[in-house]
């Protein structure tokens, strides 16, 4: 990798209502840049499903590619679907958490190690 | 009234740029904060070039990326947005879109170009490759919304990677296109 860039390495798959807290609930999106992760934002749950579904599949098919890297992949938050088109493309097994807390989600985030731990 | 942001995969997610291409460990932030405080919901679309050319891919320009089959797969990921997008614009939403000038696949208004680039990926240094107009995912985008009758989205482009970034008219387009 290029020595001048900046990337972290992490990558959170997160939930729309967790980007988008509209003042209620866990800033998640907040989190996020604080711990240095990149962000795949799952499509909002009042998507039709004909409307998520591809948009699922686009997720799914992102983060295959960040997990054959050796990425550290991690979902945040529920959204249905999210499991079968991650399974569709051979991802499973992503360490997970709904966050109780904005304290709990920056444990959890500052737990995962992984390529982002290594030098550069 | 604040609607609903799309934004450049990449803006929220600098680990899908190609190498040397990440300004920051992961988000962009000035963008969503400028988002935000403007009471700006923010939707994300999905990176072209990462499914299609993968993390280790090279830089590139349009004419390296324009093929027939990278355009359906623009245009695959495209009616994913268009999707999206109709169904905010439906409800009556106020929907904007933020891409990445110089981008062979994101620019709005900047792209990259050189129908010579090619072959060996050696160039000589300071090649200017930047030209106006759009990247292919985002002409793809236009195309699929037309065909849906829904107008394309007020747009704009983040500038940090061309040679003449400024912050503050970066920052002014963002706000100008937010429309306060």
């Amino acid at each position: 990798m290029d020595a001048g860039d900046e990337r972290s390495y992490r990558v959170a798959l997160i939930a729309e209502e967790l980007v988008n807290p509209d003042g209620r609930g866990i800033d998640g999106l907040a989190a996020l840049e604080s711990a240095g992760w990149g962000v795949i934002q799952l499509p909002s749950r009042d998507y039709p499903d004909g409307v998520a579904a591809p948009l699922l599949e686009l997720v799914a098919e992102q983060t295959e590619e960040f997990t054959r890297h050796g990425y550290t992949v991690a979902v945040i938050g529920r959204r249905a679907g999210l499991d079968e088109a991650l399974a569709a493309y051979g991802v499973s097994g992503l360490p997970s958490i709904e966050p109780r807390s904005t304290a709990a989600l920056a444990r959890f985030l500052a737990a995962q190690s992984g390529r982002g731990d290594c030098p550069r | 009234m604040p609607g609903v942001a799309f934004v450049a995969h990449c803006l929220l997610n600098q680990n899908s740029k190609t190498s040397g291409g990440a300004r920051c460990p992961g988000v962009y932030s000035p963008l969503v904060a400028t988002l935000r405080e403007r009471g700006w919901r923010i939707q994300q679309m999905p990176c072209p070039e990462l499914a299609f050319t993968g993390l280790n891919r090279f830089w590139a320009v349009r004419e390296q990326l324009d093929t027939a089959a990278y355009r359906r797969h623009c245009r695959r990921l495209a009616k994913g947005v268009a999707g999206a997008i109709e169904v905010h614009v439906r409800a009556g939403d106020d929907v904007i879109l933020v891409g990445l000038e110089g981008s062979p696949s994101m620019g709005v208004h900047v792209t990259s170009s050189d129908p010579e680039r090619g072959g060996r990926p050696e160039w000589p240094e300071g090649t200017d490759e930047l030209s106006p107009g759009s990247g292919i995912f985002i002409e793809e985008l236009a195309a699929e919304l037309a065909e849906r009758g829904v107008p394309m989205p007020r747009a704009t482009g983040i500038t940090h990677q061309l040679p003449d970034h400024d912050e503050a008219r970066e920052q002014a387009g963002i706000v100008s296109l937010t429309g306060a």
